[in-house]
């Protein structure tokens, strides 16, 4: 495994007593109640590839990885469920990263669902998203609403953070909550606080959040979510967007966001954020539209752009400009489309143009698809003005729960004349009980 | 058991019975933890079944029309309460990109649903540096304390 960012001992006592609660409380459920609503997937993967080194030496990379996840609901017949997701790698020739073997506990929770206000409450390993934090922690998370329609949620734990560099460590610990008001198909606003205890770059983290649902009138929403960081004592980020829905077909947003480095990235792990990777004054403002609109049943376009002002002059600004036509057949089973995009700016080194095919056809219990991309660039990049790739994907569904594939990609771009991978991948999914799952 | 773990246990155990003390008296019927019928391949249209009202989830059915528009901005909906998506998506689901460490690019783990849309295609270890240079923020979401080890090679 890369280096993590676990240090302290009561951390990692903290991280084992969560994950081994996590895994133990849905065991003694399970001895109680055989009827549990159980699901298991597993995605193993077989790349194959090849890459010459500045030396003239070729590496061989031969990873195998494994992805599995589990989930049991209806636990002895309560509104508690266990949710568990994670990754292995162990390569069979050259060491495709950090070692020959590497992997992540993802997620490993306990989850209570209340059948009454959408209370819930999780314990264990978990990805999260409320408020101001989007995060990953070893703790709980409570939530649940009055039926007044106030309501705040509350979170607390270590994260789970993983930095790059040796010998850097992440939080210690990540409390915090949200408190809203909800009034059912109209409003929702919330004010959210989050502190994060660590030395990111001599402060800890500590984020007030505001965030806004509102449906001015029944085609049109607005929405909005905000953070301002106490540590720099600066709004960190902004996004506002307003939405209009004037039928069943069409779906336009248009909105405008900003956000400052110093404040954004003051508890980044990763150095590609630090300066002198990029100048910490700087402040970015974007103002973005799309549009998704189905012409006629089966075709949809759609169009986005945004412009992107710098305070900076280096990177300095830049336009980027998408148009796209999908098409759905086969009774939505299979897809196809093709996409343009531009990107102009101040300064020739970020300007490009890419353009994008994919189809896919699925006869019985075959699966054939294709996906192609190339890229033109303005300026050369080792030499080389353009970037194309081409993946081929062939499956065949041996059992409605079992199906077989094998990728095949092509690669020619700047960091590589020419780059072949294979991929083999075999998908398995059990289940009991009923209900739909989009996996 | 140290002092602060019987501390955690305590606020624990009283956050869950203010979550049961509150939903006991609540009358709004919750999301379900599973949609109750099989949903059909390709990308969901909560209004083909469904009639633009509101449910235990608050807004319209209409904001989870899974349009390049919901897709962009699915995050503004995720924040407000997760729930409602995973009543048809698997935990899973969410992790193929949000995981907090990963080697495989969403693109490869994909590369035989190129109708998702799936992040990073081609060779993004190019192009990243100039999407980097213009909206790093958009990296930071994912890349900035969730990381990969291969970010080592350039990034030290």
């Amino acid at each position: 495994m890369g280096p993590t960012t676990a240090g302290a001992p009561l951390r990692k006592r903290l991280t084992v007593t969560f994950v081994a609660a996590s895994l133990l409380l849905p065991a003694l459920f399970a001895v109680s109640s055989p009827a549990a609503d159980l699901s298991l997937s597993s995605r193993s993967y077989f790349l194959y590839y090849e890459r010459e080194l500045a030396g003239g030496n070729k590496e061989q990379f031969a990873p195998l990885y494994e992805y599995l996840s589990a989930d049991a609901a209806n636990l002895a017949g309560t509104s508690f469920s266990f949710h568990f997701y994670g990754w292995g790698r162990v390569d069979l020739s050259d060491a495709s990263g950090s070692g020959k073997e590497s992997g992540d506990l993802g997620s490993a929770y306990l989850e209570y669902l209340h059948p009454q206000g959408n209370a819930q409450m999780k314990l264990g390993r978990f990805f999260f998203s409320e408020g101001a934090a989007v995060e990953t922690l070893d703790g709980g998370f409570v939530k649940m609403t009055t039926p007044l329609g106030i309501g705040f949620s509350a979170f607390g734990g270590v994260p789970v953070e993983h930095s790059i560099l040796d010998n850097t460590k992440g939080g210690d610990s990540l409390y915090g909550g949200r408190l809203f008001f909800a009034r059912t198909g109209r409003v929702e606003i919330g004010a959210s606080y989050l502190k994060e205890a660590g030395p990111f770059q001599g402060k800890d983290r500590e984020l007030y959040g505001g965030d806004l649902w509102l449906r001015v009138a029944a085609p049109v929403e607005l929405t909005g979510q905000a953070a301002y960081n106490r540590s720099t004592r600066e709004m960190a980020s902004q996004r506002y967007a307003a939405r209009i829905l004037p039928g069943a077909r069409v779906d336009i947003s248009a909105g405008y966001e900003s956000y400052s480095y110093k404040s954004l990235f003051q508890t980044t792990l990763n150095p590609a954020f630090f300066p002198p990777s990029i100048d910490n004054d700087d402040k970015v403002q974007v103002i973005f539209g799309v549009v998704d609109w189905e012409i006629v049943p089966g075709w949809t376009i759609e169009v986005a752009g945004k412009n992107i002002r710098h305070d900076k002059s280096n990177p300095g600004n830049a336009n980027r400009g998408e148009i796209g036509v999908r098409h759905a057949y086969n009774e939505k089973k299979d897809a196809a489309g093709i996409s343009g995009a531009v990107v102009t700016a101040d300064r020739e080194e970020n300007e490009y143009s890419e353009i994008r095919g994919f189809a896919t056809y699925s006869p019985g219990k075959f699966r054939l698809s294709l996906d192609a991309l190339n890229q033109q660039y303005k300026r050369p990049i080792n030499g080389k003005k353009n970037a194309s790739q081409i993946v081929v994907s062939a499956g065949y569904r041996f059992f409605p729960s079992f199906l077989l594939s094998g990728d095949f990609q092509w690669t020619q771009s700047p960091t590589f004349s020419s780059d072949y991978a294979g991929l083999v991948r075999a998908t398995l999914d059990l289940a009991t009980g009923m209900g739909g799952k989009k996996k | 058991m140290t002092r602060r773990a019987v501390v955690m246990n305590v606020i624990l155990a009283v956050l869950l019975a203010l979550s049961f003390g509150c939903s006991a008296v609540s009358k709004t019927p919750s999301v379900p933890p599973k949609h109750p019928e099989e949903l059909p391949t390709g990308r969901a249209d909560c209004l083909e079944c469904h009639k633009d009202v509101s449910s235990g989830a608050l807004k319209p059915y209409a904001s989870f029309r899974h349009s390049r528009v919901f897709v962009d901005s699915h995050g503004v909906y995720a924040r407000q309460g997760q729930n409602l998506c995973s009543a048809c998506h698997a935990p899973a689901f969410c992790q193929t990109c949000h995981a907090a460490k990963g080697e495989l690019k969403p693109n490869t783990l994909l590369g035989d649903r190129p109708d998702r849309m799936a992040p990073h295609r081609g060779d993004y270890l190019v192009t990243h540096r100039i999407d980097g240079r213009l909206d790093p923020g958009s990296c930071f979401r994912c890349h900035g304390n969730r990381n990969d080890i291969k970010c080592r090679q350039c990034h030290k």
